[in-house]
């Protein structure tokens, strides 16, 4: 015999809660959906008493967790889950009574497909006992095996073996502490050990990771939470402690910590396989070392590779991470030299005199002169969809202290600006 | 003197590379006094037309070119030097667009060099040949290669100055090649809209030609604003440094002789045997015809085609007339039917000439109507074709007749149009599928639109924020893109013909259709050109009218001649008088139906006004119900004016004719004529104040003259130019209204011909299948379900003793194609199917969805000769049949009979019926509800007859019609089906807007209110509306405007 358990409308932690009062019965638990898991009941006769006993058990405890439902016991699981997600409250099928309790069913309750459906319901197939009616061969010669099964199904003789959960692997180690730690270099002993049990564990399974999640349990009850994004799959304790301590330099947590949690993502470890012809690059791990040291100091959003945007505004492009995997594009050198341009961040204001509307005078801090050459205006503006449009005209200009500048004109606010100066 | 001319300017015609109108450039261009421009859109002169016109109506020289795609990418810009320039440059996008598929065309170097004499060559602005060349340092073999195409006089270095850094670099390279090459600068802004502000249109239209996002598309929007019209002073100002360059725009400009008012078209003239010209051998031809129309050919008929020849020989119009009359004699020798429709039923020699069926003489027709002195126009000659393949075989005799590229189909522009516009704006601008659906289903897609209501308001209405930037932009947007022209299409019908090559004088193109070609220019640019069309439409009554003329000999053995029925059958009168009209051409629509009762026609001319009342024109012009009054001797039949009483008698009084305001003004006002017809167009759709009131003024000049004055004056000028925006031509009316009686004579005695004919020829008409076929059997017609064993592809009729009984065809049968349909018959002639696996294993194409429909309506319960199964039973062993079991279980059905499956019940029948085939032949879904209606006091449709004016009633049905006419201001008519008949609810707009959900979604309604009885035009006027939830089929609806 086997008990089945749903939940109408079960939530994520009623379906934990679900599985816990499903484990407390017996250790070989079928998790069939989010809102229904399945146990054999036979073994819990010894224990509890026959099968009305052992339903109101399972609903005492069900209850506890403050989960209501329908209970459904009946030879075989999937009978079992029929009657509870069908029948309101406890429903006890005997052995030979199926058809008397599954008949009336629609034939929506089944697993079954689309182009099935349709068939039986073009049948005028409307319930679990009209489907149940019909010959199995012509069932077999017409619809197949699946449909054969389904019949079964809609009898309640279909038999099979329950599904038991298996416990998965898990990524995540957790150390508590006797005593709070306000220093680093402990709580870096405690890391080490930490990433050594999780890199073994990713080794034996032969994967490796991009991700790891630390959270350190503070005393005032607080937690200090640090995500680490890898740019490349790996599994050197040595490359991720290293890395963690240079974040954790970087964001100290706030108070003393009392309990640790390393988490970390498994992913497909990066195959290491260069071009004959690819030129040597640094070793990631290396490289993202430094980087991390290299953003310590600059500040998060201040290291990586620039990346010009899709757009026509000026000096429009942001920082991205630094590629490092083999399809790195390769740096075109033309020989169409330019000149090189130095932007002023932030840019200059400054206020510029005209002459037959071309710029002939200009003041900034630090910089003022006659304009002896002119070359502009540039006009773009664009973004006009956006609350962020721009428009405005740039010019070229050389000023008599022998400086090449760029100077631009925000035509909406009619203010002048400094952008840089060409090397 | 100006002293910089636009040479390179793109229109919306580019096709999402423009985003201006040609008439909104050539406006710009006038306001800035500049004395031409040079149209150049990409790979197509399909603006040119309305440019030139625009350009002509403004004083401007209309420049022409083209920008030319070569086939590495690059936009090679072409000016027209003189007519052979145009000639080439029409064969050489011919020529490009002719061997490619549609949108890939890219002329070969080949192609550039055989169609370069006359045209002007620049080297192009930032997708031009050069700018391409100097990114791979090959600028001077660039240079050599245009010079040696094009000639060193007809090249130009072009500058663009946009305010872009690498442009003017280009254009400082540019330079030097023109110095050391000593090729002439020529400024241009390479121009895609009028003003500044239609840039973020352009830059809408990008997105759409690159199918992406306006936050995505990055660098492929514009730069800057710059690419407009600019006026001369600032080009100049831009140009400071190289006068030149501006100067030499004025200078090339003048050397542009060629504009689209020496276009050389000529139309072909029709071959005569010796002896002959076109005009004696027209006059022949005409003569002999009217012996035989006119009997006797009496003296009115003499003189009016007599008249009528002089005129077509004075206006060498005979070589059209032939040649109209040649496709006309083409279709009578292969037994295709034609009628000419439109003014030329105006005509005494069209009709002698067997071109129209209505007599202009005996009608009194307006012939200036159709042809004047004074237009100095083509003639329009259209005629009515059976739509499909017959239309076709006209249309492939033409092209056999004049060449491949001596006639082409006439294109059809689509425009950017209230949902198209808001799917596009909405996905350029990234609103998401929810949204985009929210934003295009606020658009109204069918009926009227309050005039007084702004796109705002409709959006505010629909919840939308339209303060919100993002909506505000969308709405912006949309509304700037309406009209815009998207691709181009094919007209229905319209043909051009041309003596020797079209292709020299327009670009013709590959249509979807194989075979066919399309030319770069709509009808309304034909007309205005001068190009002579002859409209080939296919029509789908006329297809209805051969095929129950077909199935009359065939079954009935009986010959009916549409040009002899008795004009007077009392039958289809009785029919007319009781609205009793579903399927009959042009009087079965609701308004028609509406109207029937009160005018209740009793001779041909009653129908020649009934198809012609129901129009805006009456409507709009308040002439239906005084006609009406009249008609019912409710109101006395007073003429405007005594003078006018010839010309409105026929019509008590009303003007309901365009030929009547014509005649009214020739009468009143001593117009001839031309003058007339100038009078009609002045206030036509293309109306302009100016030109109105230049009319006006000689109308009543012309009425003074005459002594009518003061209110009589003004009411006649009321009527007159209030009409000639709506009113319906006689001459069409007339035309229409024989089709009318003819589908009515062929409805009311042969039926179930008629109705086999309509059911094979749909899509068409007003009402679906299934109320047609439950129409014709409220009128007896017995209809036969679908059968394997018996149906043929289309819907037939059979004789069952002295009955005509309908079978309907497999072409009902929904999913299955035609080629499979054909098989089933062709296989069951050769041998009758033993069972059901006998017909599933000698017809493979069939395949599992066709079997399991063709079972499920029931067509499939007949195979087994000399034994009858049920639906399901065929369901049942279908499915075996179409699966083979394998030996193991090939017998497990052997010692069954019949299949374990209970029989479908009635209205799972009805429910398989309209599935499966869209009709059903058995009960109505409303009969199976009757008594649960019965218990609401919901009153059968043929009961509401026996009502009072003014009873509160119930009426339900399934909705076959849902309209919301542009006339009727907002008001919504509804027409539903039971199974007695059709009931009809007129909503208000404020019952409308409250149950709008109720009426656009549910296909059963109840609708609740006072009943009216007006001369026995029935309707209920909606107080309450309910969507019936039946389980029950959805019976198509046809929803119009």
């Amino acid at each position: 015999m086997y008990a089945a358990i749903h939940i109408p409308n079960a939530t994520a932690q009623m379906s934990s809660e679900l599985k816990l009062v499903a484990d407390s019965f017996s250790p070989l638990v079928e998790i069939t959906s989010v809102d229904t898991v399945a146990l054999p009941v036979t073994p819990l006769r010894q224990l509890i008493g026959p099968p009305h006993q052992i339903a109101s058990e399972i609903a005492r405890r069900a209850a506890e967790r403050g989960l209501t439902g329908n209970i459904g016991i009946a030879a075989t699981p999937d009978t079992a889950i029929l009657a509870a997600r069908n029948l309101a409250g406890v429903t006890i099928i005997p052995r030979g009574g199926e058809s008397k309790y599954l008949g009336d069913f629609r034939l929506e309750t089944l697993p079954i497909d689309i182009e099935t459906y349709q068939i039986l319901d073009r049948w005028g197939i409307r319930t679990l006992a009209d489907f149940s009616a019909l010959p199995d061969d012509g069932i077999m010669a017409r619809l197949g095996s699946a449909a054969a099964y389904l019949q079964h199904l809609a009898r309640g003789t279909a038999d099979r073996p329950l599904r038991p959960a298996t416990p998965g692997t898990s990524y995540e180690e957790r150390f508590e502490l006797e005593h709070e730690l306000s220093l680093l270099e402990p709580l870096l002993f405690i890391l080490s050990r930490l990433l050594t049990e999780l890199t073994t564990r990713l080794n034996s399974h032969s994967m490796a990771t991009t991700h790891l999640r630390l959270t350190l349990e503070l005393v005032d009850a607080a937690a200090h939470e640090r995500t680490l994004q890898l740019p490349f799959p790996t599994r050197d304790a040595r490359t991720m402690l290293k890395l963690l301590q240079l974040d954790l330099e970087a964001h100290p947590p706030a108070a003393p910590v009392s309990a640790v949690t390393l988490a970390v993502t498994p992913v497909e470890p990066r195959i290491v396989q260069n071009g004959l012809y690819v030129p040597p690059a640094p070793e990631p791990e290396q490289l993202e070392l430094t980087l991390t040291k290299i953003r310590s100091m600059v500040g998060e959003g201040n290291a990586g590779t620039p990346q010009l945007l899709n757009t026509h505004r000026p000096g429009a492009w942001r920082m991205d991470p630094v590629i490092t995997s083999e399809s790195q594009p390769v740096l075109r050198i033309t020989r169409d030299t330019r000149l090189a341009f130095r932007y002023f961040s932030p840019v200059l204001k400054a206020r510029v005199e005209l002459r037959d509307s071309r710029p002939s005078r200009l003041f900034a801090d630090h910089l003022y002169g006659n304009v002896i050459a002119v070359a502009g205006p540039w006009r773009t503006c664009g973004d006009w969809w956006t609350t962020d449009p721009w428009d405005r005209d740039d010019w070229d200009i050389g000023l008599n202290n022998g400086g090449l500048y760029r100077i631009f004109l925000n035509r909406p606010a009619a203010a002048w600006f400094v952008e840089g100066s060409y090397d | 003197m100006t002293e910089y001319i636009e040479l390179h300017a793109r229109s919306a015609f580019s096709f999402l590379e423009g985003a201006s109108l040609p008439e909104e450039m050539a406006t710009v261009c006038a306001e800035m006094e500049s004395p031409a421009m040079a149209l150049l859109d990409v790979d197509n002169v399909s603006g040119a037309p309305r440019y030139y016109l625009a350009a002509k109506t403004l004083g401007i020289t209309a420049h022409m070119g083209a920008e030319i795609t070569a086939e590495d990418g690059c936009r090679y810009p072409l000016l027209v030097e003189n007519r052979r320039g145009y000639q080439n440059l029409c064969r050489l996008i011919t020529s490009m667009k002719l061997r490619a598929p549609k949108g890939e065309a890219r002329a070969s170097e080949s192609e550039l060099r055989e169609f370069s004499q006359g045209l002007v060559c620049l080297t192009g602005g930032a997708d031009g040949p050069l700018a391409a060349a100097l990114q791979n340092k090959s600028g001077q073999s660039c240079i050599d290669r245009m010079i040696d195409i094009y000639g060193r006089g007809s090249v130009y270095a072009e500058l663009q100055r946009h305010l872009s850094r690498d442009e003017e670099a280009r254009n400082q390279a540019v330079l030097a090649l023109a110095r050391s090459n000593k090729l002439p600068l020529l400024a241009t802004n390479g121009v895609c809209h009028a003003a500044p502000a239609a840039r973020e249109l352009f830059d809408v239209l990008t997105c759409v030609h690159h199918h992406t996002t306006i936050a995505e598309a990055g660098r492929l929007l514009a730069r800057n604003a710059e690419r407009h019209l600019k006026h001369p002073r600032e080009m100049t100002r831009l140009f400071a440094d190289l006068p030149e360059a501006v100067s030499n725009t004025v200078e090339l400009s003048s050397r542009l002789a060629f504009t689209l008012a020496n276009l050389g078209y000529r139309f072909p003239p029709y071959p005569v045997p010796d002896g002959d010209t076109m005009d004696s051998f027209l006059r022949k031809r005409t003569e002999e015809g009217a012996r035989l129309r006119y009997r006797p050919y009496h003296g009115k008929a003499r003189r009016q085609i007599e008249r009528e020849l002089a005129l077509i020989e004075k206006l060498q119009l005979a070589g059209y007339f032939l040649i109209v009359w040649d496709i006309v004699e083409f279709c009578r020798r292969e037994g295709i039917l034609v009628q000419g429709r439109g003014s030329a039923a105006n005509s005494a020699v069209c009709y002698s000439l067997g071109i129209t069926a209505v007599d202009p003489v005996g009608m009194e027709l307006l012939f200036e109507r159709f042809l004047s002195e004074e237009r100095g126009e083509w003639p329009d000659i259209d005629l009515d074709l059976p739509s499909g393949d017959d239309r076709e075989r006209a249309i492939q005799y033409v092209y056999q007749r004049h060449g491949q590229r001596g006639a082409a189909m006439t294109a059809n522009v689509i425009t950017y149009r209230g949902r198209s516009a808001a799917r596009d704006v909405g996905k350029v601008l990234g609103f998401d599928a929810r949204e985009l659906e929210r934003l295009s289903s606020v658009v109204p897609h069918w009926g009227w639109k309050d005039p007084a209501v702004s796109a705002e308001t409709v959006f505010r209405d629909a919840g939308f924020h339209t303060e919100n930037r993002r909506i505000h932009k969308f709405l912006e947007l949309f509304t700037a893109i309406q009209d815009l022209p998207r691709h181009l299409g094919q007209h229905s019908g319209g043909l051009v013909i041309c003596q020797g090559l079209l292709d020299e004088v327009v670009p013709l193109e590959p249509a979807t259709m194989p075979g066919r070609v399309v030319i770069q220019w709509d009808k309304e640019d034909c007309a205005d050109l001068g190009l002579i069309k002859v409209d080939l439409l296919g029509l789908g009554m006329m297809a209805v009218l051969k095929d129950s003329i077909r199935i009359i000999h065939d079954v009935y053995d009986e010959d009916v001649d549409l040009a002899h029925l008795p004009s007077d059958d009392p039958t289809v009168y009785d029919a007319l008088q009781r609205a009793d009209t579903v399927g009959m051409f042009q009087v079965e629509s609701r308004a028609q139906m509406s109207c029937l009762p009160r005018l209740r026609p009793k001779r041909f001319y009653d129908i020649v006004v009934q198809v012609a009342i129901i129009r805006p024109g009456p409507i709009v012009g308040k002439m239906l119900h005084p006609y009406l009054k009249r008609r019912q001797g409710l109101e006395k039949a007073e003429c405007l004016h005594p003078l006018l009483e010839p010309v409105l008698r026929r019509t008590l009084g009303v003007p309901l004719f365009q030929e009547q305001l014509l005649r009214m003004a020739m009468i009143v006002a001593g117009f001839s004529g031309g003058e007339a017809e100038e009078l009609r167009r002045a206030f036509g759709f293309k109306r302009s104040e100016a030109r109105m009131s230049e009319v006006e003024v000689k109308l009543r000049q012309g009425m003074d003259a005459n002594g009518i004055t003061g209110d009589v004056q003004d009411v006649i000028i009321q009527s007159i130019t209030s009409f000639a925006l709506y009113g319906f031509p006689e001459s069409h009316a007339a035309s229409f209204a024989l089709i009318a009686y003819a589908s009515a004579y062929l409805k009311c005695h042969y039926l179930a011909a008629f109705t086999a004919a309509i059911l094979n020829n749909q899509p068409m008409g007003f009402y679906s299948p299934s109320t047609l076929v439950k129409d014709a059997q409220r009128h007896g017609l017995r209809v036969l379900p679908v059968d394997v064993t018996k149906s043929m592809w289309e819907c037939t009729v059979v004789k069952n003793e002295d009955a005509y009984e309908l079978r309907l065809g497999l072409n009902y049968v929904r999913g299955l194609r035609k080629a499979s349909g054909e098989s089933i018959v062709e296989v069951r002639t050769r041998a009758l199917f033993a069972d059901l696996s006998d017909f599933v294993r000698r017809l493979p194409q069939l395949n599992k969805e066709d079997l399991r429909c063709l079972a499920e309506i029931g067509a499939l319960n007949y195979v087994e000769a000399g034994r009858a199964s049920h639906r399901r039973d065929a369901l049942w062993h279908a499915e075996a049949a179409m699966r083979p079991a394998g030996p193991l279980l090939e017998d497990a059905d052997a010692h069954r009979e019949l299949a374990p499956l209970a029989q479908m019940r009635l209205e799972e029948r009805v429910h398989a019926d309209y599935k499966g085939t869209g009709l059903t032949i058995g009960r109505h879904p409303m009969a199976l509800r009757r008594a649960e209606l019965n218990q609401r006091d919901v009153w059968p449709a043929a009961s509401l007859k026996h009502a009072r004016d003014g009873q509160w009633v119930r009426v339900a049905g399934s909705v076959i019609c849902r309209q919301r006419p542009g006339t009727a201001k907002g008001f919504v008519f509804l027409s539903l089906e039971d199974e007695t008949g059709i009931s009809n609810a007129i909503v208000t707009p404020d019952v409308f807007d409250a149950n709008k959900l109720t009426i656009v979604g549910s296909p059963y309604l109840l609708v609740e209110g006072v009943l009216q009885n007006q001369q026995n035009v029935i309707s209920i006027r909606a107080q309450r509306l309910e969507s019936l939830a039946f389980n029950d089929p959805e019976v198509r609806s046809k929803d119009f405007s």
